[in-house]
């Protein structure tokens, strides 16, 4: 059908919405609750245009045949601004440190002032790993559908009706009171930042600050793709020498890379799964380096305890050895070894609370805050030159490295366990049917005669299909995020859909690019486990890189028994 | 009065013996028009679902009269609800539906008991296995609106939903639904089976400052002098007021009231409410109970009637207060037609109507504070 | 554009949720969750249908709930003296229930008893054609009811 678009003539199928027929002739139409893959419910009435003289939502209404449709009109503008208004009354989301979609939307329309007071009288709400502020919400019910409808969690709800109407979770409690998965979804969503990750900066400057403290940081696999969009960089620009040198600058003592944990978790890992295969242990064995999994299956499926693995995550592992095999080394007394893991993730914040957890990392910090670290620090990320890891927790492989994109994990201990197990050289290094931007993906492999089912899950819905058909298969992949940890909770927030897949691209680029690809090639892996560990699932290993879990209520953060 | 006349299952058999296709024609021919406020052709909504292809379909009786000033739907549950039975299996065999609800509103509870029952006995003499089954309102004047009904029924908050799709095509359960009102199912069994049947024929509902207030049937065309020397008023009339979302008016004896009088522009002529006003009182009041309804009933969905309607009681409350400015009044209209322009649904978008209009035709009654204080 | 998929229930949640109601006087937290397994609703969701509609209440509330219109009809027939009286006659403001938890005053949207002004329910039940003799009657005669 033929249509008016400011003045000009355009052609459209009658399927697209106005803002769809927008977007291709590159006219920008500010938005707030649409997001690319949720269904549009035409909330916040920012998007709204002129069809024939009256004012419609862009992203719900498909246009007329013949319709005359004008996006930049004073009408248009006017309105627009009102809702601004109306929404945010003393326009009081927008401080230096902040970049939230919000703030993009008021330098656009030119937004001064409200001259409306602030009505709502929330508590701000502390959290062990989420912090929200009811005072800053929009309504919009991004955080809502996301954890409802992609997570199947539903931790939050509308609650109220009309002016009363807000988010929270069911009676008005907390969220650090209710069953949350804490994988912060809902933050990455959130276009005012009302939800943001409860901040362990200061703690980890107090500790840098304290001379008598040897304060070691390790980086997740997830960051060294993500970090460079925080200083302008685009999407996906693989930034690991910049970041260390980085961490550096901010006065950390020491640099490790959490990559060589994700190896040994791999050698962990691998031969735990074998040793079940062999002996009949309990299959599907499901993997256990997401913690948003974790607090999944502790919340509603209390039945999957004895499929889970026992390691604990890469950085958990690593921190562990830094405190007994590096403190021993370096001659340092373990008390003053400070760990900090910068991570893609909120729910790692919970983790490394964990009473079973707490002699390992200290504090996590994700990538918003390490962004936020370096700038306060006044450091020129973009200018610095690469620099490496230090020794002797420095050294990883490609294997370690895939460990942020959804499949990496599998295609990582595939790798190891299949040459383990038969004492040949696996055909093909990359996995290609785990690969890629699929909620499920699933393969084979055949292993001494037996044909290996593995398959992968990210995002709370997908892991909820994958369980119900969970008995095809040997191995399982969870991962709380849709897509890995590179979409983590604590990831720098975007707004262009293609960023996910760039960031999972430059990590399997970095993998390629590499030296050594497989976790049992890693020679700090070898000298570790000669030295002082022994084998894999050693009395030693248990005792420092496994762990075991706490069941939970299904409702609240009551715990049942462990 | 017409509207009480009892059909029967005279009706149904009739529907039956005729087949869809001249069910909708007679309707058609007949003129019935939707009594719940948007006045569509009956026969061209049940037309769309009819037409349809579905597994499922569904017909939903909206019983959900909450507009303040109306009260004919309770009437016709009090005189003839076995016709209203009658009205819904037509609807039903008619689009092709099996299981149909009766959206019943909370405040109507002590109405449920004996509805149920005419139910029940209806069924059983139909010999059908159309299914009614009635669904407890509770407290929501927004779930008279279609999509929010729907989604009440479905099992979540009542907000409503944008339309396209509308609900004939994808409705309850994403399926063809058909939505009628009490008024219209009744008319719609009585059109079928009565030759004398008058489409001109609505029923009023007539309160506030008059001595005779209640249901009145009367023919389109009827002067508001007319109306008013049935009513009774006890005082000099100021002004009159077609619901909530009509506005508020001066007091007109030469109205001729019919759908294009009554109706404000686009927005429905609703179903035909007239409210009173007479001199002993300021109309700011009237406001104020008016934004406090709509600050009471807004979804909260969209934002402007979520955070609009609360801020226009709030200026209204200042309006009382004497501590309004001029400023105040043109934000207060500002915003009133702003809501009216963006908001997602019916009742946003008529809920500034009453501040335009009084600020328009009665602003004395909002400097009369001023000078109090 | 993104589609929502429903799928037909045969149970209705709104008249699950008014019939425990009518059961235990309010929706607590223990029934609540009892509903949410059962019919596969989570929590939150559930909760976001009872603060929805007025008329469901998740505190329990007094013995006779006493809803007053508010809306013009009633008010151009002095409901707000009705009102005023309610609150002297019952020592509470309008939306508080009194310290013997036997009633509970609450303002509300037209109730339709328009031709029959000031109109109020109390339980569900109308009373109208109100006048400040009626309420005093109305509240002894319900504060000496069993």
């Amino acid at each position: 059908m033929k249509i008016k678009v400011d003045g000009k003539n355009v052609e459209t199928n009658g399927k697209e919405t106005i803002l769809d027929v927008c977007n291709k002739l590159n006219i920008e139409i500010p938005t707030l609750c649409f997001h690319k893959n949720l269904f549009p419910e035409a909330r916040c009435r920012v998007c709204l245009v002129e069809m024939d003289g009256k004012l419609v939502t862009s992203c719900s209404t498909k246009p007329r045949n013949g319709a005359k449709i004008i996006t930049n009109n004073e009408h248009v503008l006017k309105a627009r601004k009102r809702n601004l208004e109306l929404m945010q009354p003393e326009t009081l989301v927008c401080s230096k440190e902040d970049d939230n979609e919000i703030c993009q939307i008021y330098k656009q329309v030119g937004m001064d002032d409200s001259r409306f007071d602030q009505i709502k009288e929330y508590h701000p709400e502390l959290g062990d790993a989420i912090v929200r502020d009811e005072n800053k919400c929009i309504n919009c019910g991004r955080c809502v559908q996301v954890c409802g409808e992609i997570q199947n969690v539903y931790a939050i709800g509308f609650q109220g009706r009309a002016h009363n109407e807000h988010v929270a979770p069911f009676g008005n409690k907390k969220l650090s009171e209710v069953a949350c998965i804490k994988c912060g979804q809902c933050i990455i969503n959130c276009p005012v930042g009302a939800i943001s990750e409860r901040s362990h900066i200061k703690e980890t400057e107090v500790a840098l600050n304290d001379p008598k403290k040897h304060v070691v940081v390790q980086t997740a696999p997830a960051i060294r793709s993500s970090v460079g969009e925080l200083f302008g960089m685009s999407a996906g620009s693989l930034v690991t020498g910049k970041m260390v040198a980085a961490l550096r600058r901010c006065g950390f003592d020491k640099v490790f890379d959490v990559n060589l944990g994700a190896d040994i978790t791999i050698m962990e890992e691998s031969s735990e799964f074998l040793r079940r295969v062999k002996e009949g242990g309990t299959l599907p064995m499901i993997t256990t380096c997401c913690p948003g999994w974790i607090l999944y299956m502790e919340h509603f499926h209390h039945e999957l305890v004895p499929n889970m693995s026992t390691c604990k995550s890469p950085h958990e592992m690593l921190g562990m050895l830094t405190k007994t095999y590096y403190a021993k080394e370096a001659g340092i007394n373990p008390k003053d070894i400070v760990v900090v893991s910068i991570m893609p993730c909120t729910a790692k914040k919970f983790e490394s609370q964990r009473p079973e957890m707490k002699s390992g990392v200290d504090y996590v910090l994700t990538t918003r805050e390490l962004g936020r670290l370096i700038k306060r620090k006044n450091i020129d990320f973009v200018s610095l030159q690469d620099e490496k890891f230090d020794e002797p927790l420095g050294i990883s492989t490609g294997a370690g490295t895939i460990f942020g994109a959804s499949g990496g994990v599998m295609e990582a201990a595939l790798r190891t366990a299949y040459e383990l197990a038969t004492g040949k050289v696996v055909e093909k290094l990359e996995f290609d049917q785990i690969r890629g931007d699929k909620g499920i993906k699933e393969g084979s492999i055949n292993i001494n005669g037996t044909e290996i089912k593995f398959a992968v899950a990210s995002g709370g819905k997908n892991m909820e299909k994958l369980i119900k058909n969970k008995e095809k298969y040997h191995f399982i992949e969870m991962m709380a995020c849709p897509g890995g940890c590179v979409n983590g909770g604590g990831q720098p927030i975007y707004s262009d859909p293609e960023t996910v897949q760039q960031r999972m691209e430059a990590l399997y680029e970095d993998d390629k690019n590499k030296p050594l690809r497989k976790s049992h090639e890693n020679p700090i892996v070898q000298k570790l486990y000669k030295e002082f560990l022994g084998n894999p699932n050693s009395k030693k290993s248990h005792k420092l890189l496994h762990t075991y879990y706490t069941l939970r209520d299904r409702f609240e953060a009551k715990e049942l028994k462990k | 009065m017409q509207i009480n006349k009892k059909t029967n299952l005279k009706a149904w058999k009739r529907a039956q013996e005729i087949g869809p296709n001249k069910i909708l024609k007679i309707l058609d021919k007949k003129g019935l028009v939707g009594r719940g406020g948007a006045a569509f052709p009956t026969a061209r909504k049940w037309g769309f679902a009819k037409d349809a292809k579905a597994d499922r379909k569904f017909v939903i009786c909206n019983a959900d009269e909450g507009e303040p000033g109306t009260f004919k739907d309770k009437s016709i549950f009090q005189n003839n609800g076995e016709t209203i039975v009658e009205g819904i299996l037509i609807a039903a065999y008619t689009v092709g539906a099996k299981r149909c609800f009766v959206y019943l509103r909370g405040e109507y509870e002590y109405l449920r008991k004996k509805f149920e029952k005419q139910i029940k006995d209806v069924l059983k003499k139909a010999k059908t296995d159309i299914t009614i089954e009635v669904v407890r309102g509770a407290g929501a004047y927004v779930c008279g609106e279609e999509t929010a009904i729907i989604q009440s029924i479905m099992g979540y908050r009542g907000q409503s939903q944008y339309k396209p799709p509308y609900p004939p095509v994808e409705g309850l359960w994403g399926k063809p639904t058909v939505v009628n009102n009490v008024e219209t199912l009744t008319c719609a069994a009585q059109a079928l089976i009565f030759d004398d049947w008058d489409p001109n024929l609505r029923l009023f509902s007539v309160s506030g400052n008059v001595t005779k207030p209640g249901v009145y049937e009367l023919p389109l065309g009827v002067s508001m002098k007319k109306l008013v020397e049935i009513v009774q008023p006890k005082n000099k009339l100021k002004a009159m007021s077609f619901g909530c979302f009509g506005g508020i008016m001066p007091i007109d004896y030469d109205m001729i009231i019919n759908n294009e009088t009554i109706c404000k522009e686009d927005c429905s002529h609703g179903a035909y409410t007239i409210i009173l006003i007479d001199e002993k009182q300021n109309i700011v009041d009237i406001c104020l109970s008016i934004a406090r309804f709509y600050t009471y009933e807004s979804c909260g969905k969209c934002t402007p009637c979520r955070e609009g309607t609360i801020r226009l009681l709030n200026l209204l409350k200042k309006v009382k207060k004497g501590q309004a400015t001029k400023k105040d009044l043109k934000i207060m209209d500002e915003f009133a037609r702003h809501i009216q322009e963006t908001s997602l649904c019916g009742l946003g978008q008529t809920a500034g109507n009453h501040i335009i209009t009084a600020l328009e035709h009665f602003p004395k009654d909002f400097e009369v504070f001023r000078h109090e204080n | 554009m993104i589609t929502r998929e429903y799928e037909e229930t045969k149970h209705i949640l709104l008249n699950i949720l008014k019939e425990t109601q009518d059961k235990h006087g309010y929706l607590s937290e223990k029934v609540m969750k009892e509903i949410s397994v059962k019919y596969k609703v989570p929590l939150a969701r559930l909760y976001g249908i009872a603060t929805f509609y007025m008329m469901l209440k998740t505190k329990q509330q007094g013995k006779y709930v006493i809803e007053i219109c508010s809306s013009p009809s009633c008010v151009l027939n002095d409901s707000n003296t009705i009102e005023n009286t309610l609150r002297k006659e019952l020592g509470i403001d309008t939306g508080e229930t009194t310290k013997n938890k036997k009633f509970t005053l609450i303002k509300t949207s037209c109730i339709g008893c328009c031709n029959e002004a000031p109109a109020m329910l109390v339980n569900g039940k109308p009373y109208t054609k109100l006048t400040s003799e009626k309420i005093k009657n109305t509240i002894k005669k319900l504060k000496n009811a069993n």
